[in-house]
C-alpha cells in the first residue's frame, strides 16, 4: 500500500495541540469536573493504622445520619478471581484488588480503604465516616524492605509463600516472589577483574505527583447500564477492573475517559471507580468520588522504595568482566513491584559477559505500588550507573569512554534472556561524548561551592499492544478520527498527524477525538511509551483502509475498475485520485462529496495488536554545584539525549524529555515518602513531599536522535519513559564529581549530603 | 477533607472585630494558613471575622510623630507582596534623616522574597505570617494528638525529627515557620495590639516566648486581641541588613535554617548589630552570643576577618541540643551564618 518514504509534510512539524485551547481557557473537563443531575458525593473511610486486623465494622450509625444515601463495604463486593492480569505497565491480581478497594479482614497500610459513604453533601459524607465504627486489633507494621524480608518479620499475608522458578516455598513470607537472571560465570568473571566495586543503595518511595487527583463518577441507567466517567490512562482497563470486581457483564459497563491532569503510570489501576459504582447502585443516584491530595499520597500507586546492591568488576583495559546485582523492591501492601522491569533495564546498556541478578518482590505496610514512568528502571539505573561511574574512575578512564568500551550492541545476548535489535546505545553515548555540554569547561571551585559533572545512561524497553483507530470520511472531505487510546500526552495530535500524513491531507482536515469503551475498539492503556507507536500503527492502517475504500468509490464514480484508480499522498498533488482509463482526476474532497451516492458511510478501521517494538536508550548530562557547608545541591546545566526513532511532533518529544527529566530531578534531589515508626505517612501533601519548583530546575537542553524502529511505518519507538530513568544517576555522579563522596540514597537532600560527608 | 461549615462576617472597624473575637470566633486575614488548618480539621472555629474589610489595617506608611526616629508602620493586613513592593522596603524612600541606604531594609525585603511563593505572598498578610501555626508534620497530622495540640507527648522528640528544633526545644520541638518574623526580630520591630481593654505596644522580642508547661502557644496575644500594626524603627545611619535562608528547594519551602543580621556600621566598624535565627527554634531566635562576637569588629568594605567569622560560627552553635536526626542542622546553620556574614560587607 501507500507508505510514505519521501519527505513528510505533517510528521516532524510543530502544529498546536488539538487539546491546547480548551485546556488553556479552562473549559476542558477533567475527572473532578464531571457533574450529573441528582449527583451524590462519595467519601472513603481509610485506615489510620498501617497494619491491623479488622474485628468489626458497624455502619449503622452512619446509615442513620440524615442526608446519607448509602454506605458500602467489602460486603457489597462479590468474591473476586485469584487471577493476575496485565494492566497498563503493571499487573493486578483481582483478589488483591478487591481487598485494596475495600479492606477484607485486615488493613495493610495507613490510608487503606475500609468503607465508603454517599451523601447529599461532602460535609455530611465526612461526618458519616466518623460514625462508622471500626474495631481494630493492632499488628506490628513492616516498613522497610529488608526488615520485611527477615525470617521473623511480621507477615502481611499469612498465606503468602515466596514463588520462584523453583516452586513455592513452604514457609510464609513477605517476599511474594523472587527470580534470578544468570549469564556466563560471574565468579570467573570477577576473578578476571583488576578492579571490583561493590555498593549498596537505598531509594525512598516516590509518587508520580500528578496534579489532578483520582476522580470517578458512576451512574446506573434504568436498564442496568453502568456508566463510569473517570480520569484514567486506559478506559478498557478500568472497564475490566469494574467488571471483575462487580461481577457484571462487560457489555453493560461503559467507561468514559475524561481529560487527564497527569498520570505518569499512576492512572492504570482504578481506586475510586468501584466504590462510586457500588454507592451509585445502592443510592439510586449518580455518585462522584474525588480523592483529596492526602488520599492520593496515602492510597494510590506510588513507585517502590528499594534496597539494592551492585557489584561489578573490570579489567585494566576497561572491559567489564562481571556483575552481581541484588534488587529488593517494595511492592506495598500487595505483590507486584516493578522489580522485573528494574532488572531488565539495569545492565541493558552494557555488554557484560558474566552476570547474576537476584530480584525480590516484597510486601510492606505501604500503599500497593503502581506504575510510574519506566516503572522500576529509575531506581536500578541509579545504582548501576553509580557503580559504572566508580569503575571508570578507578580505572582512570573518562566515564563516557568507559561506557563506550562496554556498550551494548545488536544481537548481544542479554541478561534477561533476550537480545537487542536495532538499538542505538552507542549512538546515544557518542552523542553525549560529542555534545557541547559534555565538552564545555567546568569551573570546579575550591571554596564552599564545589562543582561537578556526571552522566547517566538510561534504557526503557517500550511497548506495543492493542490499539484501535477509526477514521470516518465526511462529505466535505474532512475526516473524523476516533481513537480508543486515552490522550495523556497530546496523543490526539500525534495520531492525527500520522493519519494525515498517510492520507496525504493536511492536519486541519482531521478532527481527532477520544472514544469511550462503547464507541471505540479495544485499546490498551496509554502507557509504557506505546501510544504514539502502536496507536500510530492503527491510524496508518485505518488510513490505508480509507484510501482503499475511496479507490472503490472513485472507481464507481468513473465507472472503472478500482485497480485503474491511483491515489497520491505525497508531493504537490497529494490528495488526488487519478483514473488511468480516462486520465481524469478528482480530489479527496470530490470523492468524499459523492459518498452518499456510492455506497454510504466510509470508515477505515485500524485494529492492531503490535507484538514487536523497539527499546529506547537515552542519556543525561548534569552539572551541579554543591554547597559543602549547607549540603544544598543546585543544578547548573542539564541535558537530555534520547533516541526516539522518529519525532512525530518534535515539540511534544522535547516536552517529554524535559518533563521526564524534571521528575527525575525531583526523585534525585527532593522527593520521598516519610513514615513514622508506626507506619503513618508524615508528608502526604505537596509542602512536605517536595516536587521541584521552577526555580530548582534549569532550562533542560534536549537532543533528539532519530534512529528508526524499522517495523513502525514512520520509525517511531516511543518517548515518554526513558527520560526519567537517567537523571538521578547523572546527578549522583555529578555530586560525587563535585565533593568526592558517593551517594547511596535518594533523595539527596541537604541532610543526606552533609551526613554522607561525615561532617556530623 | 471538606471544611466544616462556619459563619463568616466582615468587620469594618478594629473595635468591631475585637468585640467579636472568642475561642470559637477567629480573625481571618489572608486565610492561607487558617483555612488550611480548618480543612485539615486541626481547628474548627464556628465563625470567622474577616479583617480584610477594615481599611486602617491595610495602611502602610512612615511614622509621623517623632521626627528623628521615623520608622515604618505596617498595617497587619498589608500583604507580603505589597510590603515587598513598597519604596521604603525596597530602599527607595527616605525614612530617617539621611540614613537611608539601599540595604537598610534589605533584611526584610530579602526575607519576604524568600517566603512561600509569589501567589501566596499576594494572599498572605504580615500579621497572619507572624501568627502562623507550626509546620511540624506531627502537629499538622490530625490523627496525631501531639503536645502542642493538647496531647501528652511530642512525637517528634523521638520520631522523625530531621526538620525540627536544635535550639531550646521542649516540650514542643516544632520550629517557628516564619521568615519575616526573623527579619523583624533583627530589626527590633514592635507590635501594636488592640484588645477589649485597649491598646498596647510590645516588642517582637517580648511577643514570642517558647512554649512551656503552662502555655502551648508561642505568643503573648490573648484570644480576644488583634495585631493591628507592625512598627519598624527607622534605620540608623550606616545600617546594613542581610537575610540568608536554606531550604530543601529554592522556593515554596520553609527554612531548614535562616539567619537575619541587621548591623549598624560606623566607618568600617560594626557599632551594633542584631542577629536572629529562623528554622532552628520554636520561636524566632535571637543569637546574642553571635552579636557579642561581631560588635566592634571591622567589616565594610573589607570582609570580616576569618578569625572573627570562625568565632561567630562557633558561637552560633554554643547552645544547640540536636535531636536524633537533625544533627546536620548545626552544620547547616553555621554554613548559613558564614554566608550571611560574607554578604554583610
Ligand atoms: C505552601 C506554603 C508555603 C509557605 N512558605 C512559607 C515560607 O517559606 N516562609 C514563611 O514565612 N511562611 C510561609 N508560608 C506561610 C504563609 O506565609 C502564611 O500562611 C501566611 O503568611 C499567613 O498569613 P495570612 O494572612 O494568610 O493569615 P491567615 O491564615 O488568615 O491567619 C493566620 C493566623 O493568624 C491569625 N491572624 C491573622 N491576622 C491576625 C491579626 N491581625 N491579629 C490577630 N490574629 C490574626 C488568624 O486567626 C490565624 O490564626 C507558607 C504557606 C504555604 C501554604
Amino acid at each position: 500500500m501507500i507508505t510514505k518514504t519521501a519527505e513528510h509534510t505533517v510528521i516532524g512539524t510543530r502544529p498546536p495541540r488539538a487539546d491546547a485551547f480548551e485546556k488553556v481557557v479552562g473549559k476542558a473537563v477533567f475527572g473532578p469536573d464531571v457533574n450529573l443531575p441528582r449527583m451524590a458525593y462519595g467519601r472513603i473511610l481509610r485506615s489510620p493504622h498501617a497494619h491491623a486486623r479488622i474485628v468489626r465494622i458497624d455502619p449503622t450509625r452512619a446509615e442513620a445520619l440524615d442526608g446519607v444515601y448509602a454506605v458500602a463495604t467489602a460486603a457489597d463486593l462479590p468474591e473476586a478471581a485469584d487471577r493476575t492480569e496485565r494492566v497498563g505497565e503493571g499487573n493486578v491480581n483481582y483478589k488483591y484488588m478487591r481487598d485494596n478497594t475495600f479492606a477484607g479482614d485486615k488493613v495493610l497500610y495507613h490510608g487503606h480503604p475500609i468503607a465508603a459513604v454517599a451523601a447529599r453533601t461532602l460535609q455530611i459524607a465526612e461526618q458519616a465516616l466518623e460514625l462508622i465504627d471500626v474495631e481494630y486489633e493492632l499488628l506490628d507494621p513492616v516498613l522497610d524492605v529488608r526488615q520485611a524480608m527477615a525470617a521473623d518479620a511480621p507477615l502481611l499475608h499469612e498465606g503468602m509463600h515466596t514463588r520462584s522458578l523453583a516452586g513455592t516455598a513452604d514457609t510464609p513470607s513477605n517476599v511474594a516472589s523472587q527470580f534470578q537472571f544468570l549469564q556466563g560465570d560471574p565468579e570467573q568473571g570477577f576473578a578476571q577483574a583488576d578492579v571490583v566495586v561493590e555498593r549498596a543503595f537505598e531509594t525512598a518511595m516516590v509518587h508520580q505527583g500528578y496534579i489532578e487527583p483520582h476522580a470517578a463518577t458512576a451512574a446506573w441507567d434504568a436498564d442496568g447500564t453502568l456508566t463510569v466517567y473517570t480520569t484514567t490512562q486506559g478506559a478498557f482497563d478500568i472497564r475490566s477492573q469494574v467488571h471483575e470486581l462487580l461481577g457484571y457483564p462487560l457489555s453493560k459497563i461503559i467507561v468514559v475517559p475524561t481529560e487527564v491532569g497527569g498520570a505518569f503510570g499512576g492512572k492504570n489501576v482504578g481506586y475510586v471507580e468501584v466504590p462510586a459504582a457500588v454507592l451509585a447502585r445502592k443510592s439510586g443516584r449518580p455518585v462522584r468520588v474525588v480523592m483529596t491530595r492526602e488520599e492520593v499520597f496515602l492510597a494510590s500507586g506510588p513507585s517502590s522504595g528499594t534496597w539494592m546492591r551492585v557489584k561489578m568488576g573490570a579489567t585494566r583495559e576497561g572491559r567489564i568482566t562481571a556483575a552481581e546485582v541484588e534488587l529488593c523492591y517494595e511492592a506495598g501492601a500487595y505483590p507486584g513491584s516493578p522489580v522485573g522491569a528494574g532488572a531488565n533495564c539495569i545492565l541493558a546498556g552494557y555488554d557484560i559477559p558474566n552476570a547474576r541478578l537476584d530480584g525480590y518482590d516484597v510486601v510492606v505496610n505501604k500503599p500497593r505500588v503502581g506504575a510510574y514512568r519506566a516503572p522500576g528502571a529509575t531506581q536500578s539505573t541509579f545504582a548501576g550507573e553509580a557503580v559504572i561511574d566508580e569503575l571508570a574512575e578507578k580505572l582512570g578512564l573518562d566515564p563516557v569512554e568507559f561506557r563506550l568500551r562496554n556498550i551494548a550492541t545488536n544481537g548481544m545476548p542479554r541478561l534477561n534472556g533476550g537480545f537487542h535489535e536495532h538499538i542505538a546505545a552507542r549512538e546515544v553515548m557518542e552523542a553525549v561524548r560529542d555534545h557541547p555540554h559534555y565538552n564545555a569547561p567546568l569551573e570546579r571551585g575550591t571554596g564552599i561551592l564545589r562543582r561537578g559533572r556526571g552522566v547517566g545512561l538510561a534504557y526503557w524497553g517500550n511497548w506495543g499492544a492493542r490499539s484501535s483507530v477509526t477514521l470516518e470520511v465526511n462529505a466535505d472531505g474532512t475526516v473524523s478520527m476516533l481513537m480508543g487510546s486515552v490522550d495523556i500526552t497530546g496523543t490526539r495530535t500525534s495520531i492525527a498527524m500520522q493519519a494525515a500524513e498517510t492520507l496525504g491531507l493536511s492536519l486541519a482536515h482531521i478532527n481527532p477525538a477520544m472514544g469511550n469503551t462503547q464507541t471505540s475498539g479495544y485499546s490498551d492503556a496509554s502507557g509504557g511509551s506505546r501510544t504514539t507507536m502502536a496507536t500510530g500503527v492503527a491510524a496508518v492502517k485505518a488510513a490505508e483502509e480509507v484510501i482503499a475504500k475511496m479507490h472503490e468509490r472513485a472507481a464507481a464514480i468513473w465507472v472503472c475498475e478500482p485497480e485503474q484508480v491511483a491515489y497520491t499522498n505525497i508531493g504537490p498533488d497529494a490528495g488526488t485520485f487519478t483514473c488511468s482509463r480516462n486520465d481524469e482526476t478528482m480530489t479527496f474532497a470530490e470523492v468524499a462529496a459523492k459518498l452518499g451516492g456510492t455506497g454510504g458511510a466510509l470508515r477505515g478501521q485500524g485494529d492492531v495488536n503490535v507484538r514487536r517494538w523497539g527499546g529506547a536508550f537515552g542519556a543525561n548530562i548534569a552539572d551541579v554545584e554543591v554547597d559543602i557547608e549547607t549540603g544544598s545541591v543546585r543544578l547548573l546545566r542539564f541535558t537530555a539525549v534520547q533516541n526516539v526513532g522518529k519525532a512525530i511532533r518534535p515539540g511534544q518529544v522535547e516536552g517529554q524529555l524535559r518533563g521526564g527529566a524534571t521528575q527525575g530531578i525531583g526523585w534525585g534531589l527532593y522527593e520521598g515518602y516519610a513514615y513514622d515508626g508506626q507506619g503513618h505517612m508524615l508528608n502526604a501533601n505537596f509542602l512536605d513531599y517536595k516536587l521541584p519548583t521552577a526555580l530548582d530546575v534549569p532550562a533542560i537542553e534536549t537532543e533528539i536522535l532519530e534512529i528508526p524502529w524499522p517495523e513502525h511505518p514512520f520509525g517511531v519507538r516511543g518517548v515518554g519513559e526513558t527520560p526519567i530513568v537517567g537523571p538521578p544517576a547523572a546527578i549522583a555522579n555529578a555530586v560525587y564529581d563535585a565533593i568526592g563522596v558517593r551517594q547511596g540514597f535518594l533523595p539527596m537532600t541537604p541532610a543526606r549530603i552533609l551526613e554522607s560527608m561525615g561532617i556530623i | 477533607m471538606a471544611i466544616k461549615p462556619f459563619a463568616h462576617g466582615n468587620a469594618v472597624t478594629v473595635a468591631e472585630a475585637v468585640e467579636a473575637l472568642s475561642a470559637s470566633c477567629r480573625p481571618l486575614a489572608g486565610g492561607t494558613d487558617l483555612l488550611a488548618m480548618m480543612k485539615a480539621d486541626l481547628t474548627a472555629p464556628e465563625s470567622l471575622v474577616n479583617l480584610k474589610t477594615i481599611p486602617e489595617l491595610h495602611e502602610i506608611g512612615v511614622v509621623p510623630d517623632a521626627e528623628t526616629t521615623k520608622g515604618l508602620r505596617i498595617g497587619a493586613m498589608v500583604t507580603l507582596s505589597q510590603l515587598a513592593a513598597h519604596p521604603a522596603v525596597q530602599g527607595r524612600q527616605e525614612l530617617g534623616r539621611g540614613s537611608l541606604t539601599r540595604s537598610s531594609m534589605a533584611v526584610l525585603h530579602q526575607a519576604i522574597l524568600r517566603t512561600a511563593s509569589p501567589q501566596l505572598r499576594h494572599m498572605a498578610t504580615l500579621g497572619g505570617n507572624l501568627l502562623q501555626e507550626p509546620r511540624c508534620w506531627y502537629y499538622r497530622n490530625e490523627l496525631i494528638p501531639c503536645w502542642r495540640k493538647g496531647g501528652r507527648l511530642c512525637y517528634a522528640y523521638r520520631g522523625e525529627n530531621k526538620r525540627h528544633v536544635i535550639l531550646g526545644g521542649g516540650p514542643c520541638y516544632a520550629v517557628h515557620p516564619s521568615d519575616p518574623a526573623v527579619a523583624l526580630l533583627a530589626m527590633d520591630a514592635s507590635l501594636r495590639i488592640v484588645g477589649p481593654a485597649g491598646e498596647r505596644t510590645m516588642s517582637l522580642a517580648e511577643f514570642y516566648h517558647p512554649p512551656d508547661r503552662e502555655t502551648r502557644t508561642v505568643t503573648h496575644l490573648a484570644i480576644d486581641e488583634l495585631i493591628t500594626e507592625i512598627r519598624v524603627p527607622a534605620p540608623q545611619a550606616g545600617t546594613r541588613g542581610v537575610y540568608v535562608k536554606v531550604a530543601e528547594r529554592a522556593a515554596w519551602d520553609f527554612a531548614l535554617a535562616a539567619v537575619a543580621i541587621q548591623a549598624v556600621m560606623e566607618g568600617d566598624t560594626i557599632r551594633s548589630c542584631r542577629v536572629a535565627l529562623g528554622g532552628v527554634a520554636t520561636i524566632p531566635w535571637r543569637a546574642s552570643q553571635v552579636e557579642e562576637v561581631l560588635m566592634g569588629q571591622a567589616s565594610s568594605p573589607a570582609p570580616l576577618s576569618t578569625a572573627v567569622i570562625d568565632r561567630a560560627v562557633e558561637a552560633v552553635v554554643e547552645d544547640i541540643r540536636p535531636l536524633e536526626h537533625n544533627g546536620y542542622k548545626a552544620d547547616l546553620l553555621q554554613g548559613v551564618l558564614r554566608e550571611a556574614l560574607d554578604q554583610l560587607r
